[in-house]
């Protein structure tokens, strides 16, 4: 289906210019996004012309003009333009209060439904409950479980409500046969949640491993040739670098958002849990999952010299062995908790409808943070809960 | 390549080989004398810090030694980067004391005055007066402006001591047959070739200053490269090389005019926490170490003056897209950093009225006596007594 048309001429040309990008990048955009911005296109064409006075004040100020920003293109040297201008802080600040305005208008058209994000933590982190969700404990509370004796029958039992992997009642492919593809999510470091997930969207870090290997040879390969200024201009020359080993090569969406999340994401390419968490961010952002299960691991120690070797293969550069970070990685995660959860908290398709399980492999306790009407908000402080019980409960809120 | 094009358009190469060994005594000489006036040495937590890592109650444990110097000297909270939030720019206007446009990956000089043109201007001063070691491998141009009354012939002597390092590491692991980068030795060896083949091969510019005066550099930023891979705490990172050859620098030349700019916390960048915060731990230890230098070498004791400051925040938690990952978005986790001076000349005290990164060259101008016309940033009096 071919993008909208939207009469912007009354827009300044450095706010139009970015959603006019998007609009050429129509193919690429998910279903919640086409979404947004067919909405945000009807509500700018009709929207009050004071809403953009201060901006085209500025504009001629900052050195706008018809030649440096012609209407519909929107380049690398404007985005420097931009960000070197001495008045950029301005600019960008009534941007933000031009978008505080839109934002409630478009809110309010937006429907919720319920949703879930499933946060899952690997069980050889060496802290209890009590130091596990620190910075977001607060907001939630922390909800006793029932462990199986065999822990590897934890993820089975919460996403499928069986030890065996029943896919068929998998949450994934439930809530992807009742809210399309793109509506349930699996990130995750290793390669184990694809026995949940046919129908539903599943990255893995392990799994794009081969492609992640080509785009590391390519970066350096450009680099070393010293033609690239800097992030943007090694972006652009990328572009064109799409999977052709992993799992997406034939759906140019997906194909699109791997690439830009890999190359865009800064260590995205080197470090397993930076994947999964930017990945998870962009999906929340972009895509809207009504289910997201972000699956974290445990990263590797940081060998000696390898921070001057960014895109050298690790394990090769050095005979060194390779170890887990098992500390650091606890640290790291604790902060990718809060921004998962705070990304989710920034659109209104998450607010108050959205039920947050962080969890951990074996870890006898959870924390919840969810609407007061999530089916296991009522738990009595205390009492355990099984993960099967959880699974209904997660199918209970979902309404699949 | 910086510094063929300055030898191409200074002729140095040439003059300074043909000086008879009678007037290179005499420089030494005048570099002695020199060396007993104020010192300066800019030292930035490169890579961008946050203030919630660093001096908030929260962090100060990320860094006990300037927690423990702070009362020693006087303490900015407030001092802001106004200008480009690239690391280039936010240097480049801390040297220069005018807020820095140019390009934001080191492609271009710049646009004003730095302090050592001024200093080394003013003041007549020996190309061994003023050194920028740089953790930052972009950093090449940072010695001097594209100013055509200022420029290259007044800059500082730029070292780079990562990419040296990086160019090392690099070719050994290619060739793995021959050794391994657990082979310190092997490290070792590379490092000391590489060297010996060249500094503009890794974008270094060292001025040339006669045979005897080239193998006295060499040999001391050899030695440091001894010191680095034989010590006893084995280090590997960028920011620990460019402390042993800053060291050596001091000892060997005691320049008046000294950046250094520490680089590991960039790290960040990856998205790991827990290495960001090793790295700011780390940065805090060697800052250490450079005032225990500052403290106990007699040619820097009670006449150096150390400003300390990061060169840019990063992201805050809230409402950013990943929080300490970015250092773009222009909040005030990003732009409000900090800066404690210490040593000689420095009152004791803190504030948290606010000051500015250009700021910072406007007070080495003062510190240094010079007259530097032409910067935004207005000295910090507070510190002057």
């Amino acid at each position: 289906m071919p993008p909208p048309r939207f009469d912007f001429d009354h827009v300044p040309v450095t706010f139009a210019a970015y959603f006019n990008e998007q609009l050429r990048a129509w193919e690429t955009l998910f279903p919640a996004e086409k979404s947004y911005f067919d909405r945000l296109g009807t509500y700018l064409e009709k929207a009050p012309p004071a809403m953009f006075t201060a901006l085209a004040e500025l504009e001629p100020k900052m050195g706008v003009t018809s030649s440096s920003w012609p209407r519909g293109r929107f380049t690398l040297q404007q985005v420097d333009f931009l960000n070197r201008n001495p008045l950029y802080p301005e600019w960008r600040r009534i941007i933000t209060a031009i978008f505080d305005q839109i934002n409630p208008a478009l809110d309010a058209t937006t429907k919720g439904v319920p949703r879930i994000v499933i946060v899952l933590a690997p069980a050889d982190l060496p802290v209890g409950p009590d130091r596990m969700w620190t910075r977001l404990v607060g907001k939630g509370r922390r909800v006793p479980l029932v462990v199986p004796e065999d822990i590897s029958h934890c993820i089975p039992l919460l996403l499928t409500g069986t030890a065996n992997h029943n896919i068929e009642t998998s949450l994934v492919e439930l809530c992807s046969a009742a809210r399309g593809p793109h509506s349930s999510w699996t990130i995750e470091t290793a390669a184990t949640m694809q026995a949940y997930s046919q129908k539903g969207t599943h990255l893995s870090y392990e799994g794009l491993r081969t492609y992640r290997m080509r785009l590391m040879a390519e970066v350096q390969k450009i680099a070393e040739q010293g033609e690239i200024r800097g992030p943007r201009q090694l972006g652009e020359k990328l572009k064109t670098l799409q999977p052709r080993d992993a799992e997406f090569a034939n759906d140019p969406l997906m194909a699109e958002f791997i690439r830009a999340t890999l190359l865009a994401g800064n260590g995205t390419l080197l470090v397993n849990n930076t994947f999964v968490e930017w990945a998870s961010v962009q999906a929340i952002r972009r895509a809207k999952p009504s289910l997201l299960v972000t699956s974290f691991g445990i990263r590797n120690k940081v060998k000696p010299f390898s921070s001057l070797l960014i895109f050298e293969d690790q394990d090769a550069a050095t005979a060194i062995p390779t170890q887990a970070d098992m500390l650091g990685s606890y640290v790291d995660l604790e902060v990718f908790y809060q921004y998962l959860w705070q990304e989710a908290g920034k659109y209104a398709e998450y607010r108050n409808n959205t039920a947050y399980l962080f969890l951990a492999e074996g870890m006898d306790e959870m924390l919840l943070i969810a609407p007061a009407d999530f089916p296991q908000a009522d738990v009595t402080p205390g009492q355990r809960v099984t993960l099967e019980s959880l699974h209904k409960s997660c199918r209970l809120w979902l309404g699949v | 390549m910086l510094t063929r094009d300055f030898l191409k358009l200074a002729g140095l190469s040439i003059a300074q080989r043909i000086l008879p060994p009678s007037l290179l005594q005499l420089w030494a000489q005048a570099a002695d004398a020199q060396a007993k006036g104020r010192k300066v040495i800019l030292v930035t937590f490169g890579g961008g810090v946050r203030t919630a890592e660093t001096f908030a109650p929260a962090g100060l444990h990320n860094i006990p030694r300037l927690a423990a110097l702070r009362p020693e000297g006087y303490f900015y909270q407030n001092c802001q980067n106004q200008g480009v939030l690239s690391h280039f720019n936010s240097t480049a206007s801390i040297v220069t004391g005018n807020w820095q446009r140019v390009d934001d990956f080191g492609f271009e000089a710049p646009a004003s005055a730095t302090i050592f043109e001024h200093f080394r201007k003013a003041n007549k001063a020996g190309p061994l007066d003023a050194w920028v070691i740089a953790t930052n491998k972009s950093f090449a141009s940072m010695g001097s402006s594209s100013r055509r009354d200022f420029g290259v012939p007044f800059g500082a002597n730029v070292v780079l001591p990562k990419q040296l390092l990086l160019d090392a590491v690099k070719n050994i692991v290619r060739k793995p047959k021959d050794s391994d980068l657990s082979d310190r030795d092997a490290v070792h060896r590379r490092l000391e070739t590489i060297l010996q083949e060249g500094y503009e091969g890794v974008g270094w510019t060292i001025f040339k200053g006669g045979r005897q005066m080239d193998k006295h550099v060499q040999a001391t930023l050899t030695r440091a490269l001894g010191e680095f891979i034989n010590g006893p705490e084995a280090p590997t990172s960028g920011d620990e090389l460019t402390f042993f050859i800053t060291r050596e620098v001091m000892r060997e030349f005691a320049p008046r005019l000294l950046l250094v700019n520490f680089w590991d916390m960039d790290v960040a960048h990856w998205g790991s926490y827990s290495l960001y915060l090793q790295a700011i731990t780390r940065t805090d230890r060697l800052t250490g170490m450079l005032w225990d230098e500052v403290s106990q070498n007699p040619k820097y004791k009670d006449n150096t003056t150390v400003l300390i400051l990061p060169e840019l925040g990063r992201d805050g938690d809230a409402n950013t897209a990943n929080g300490f990952l970015n250092h773009r978005s222009g909040d005030p986790s990003c732009r409000n950093t900090w800066l404690l001076a210490l040593g000689a000349g420095v009152a004791k005290g803190a504030t948290d009225k606010p000051i500015s990164h250009v700021d910072v060259a406007a007070t080495a101008a003062a510190i240094l006596n010079l007259r530097a016309d032409g910067m935004t940033g207005v000295a910090a009096k507070e510190i002057l007594i």
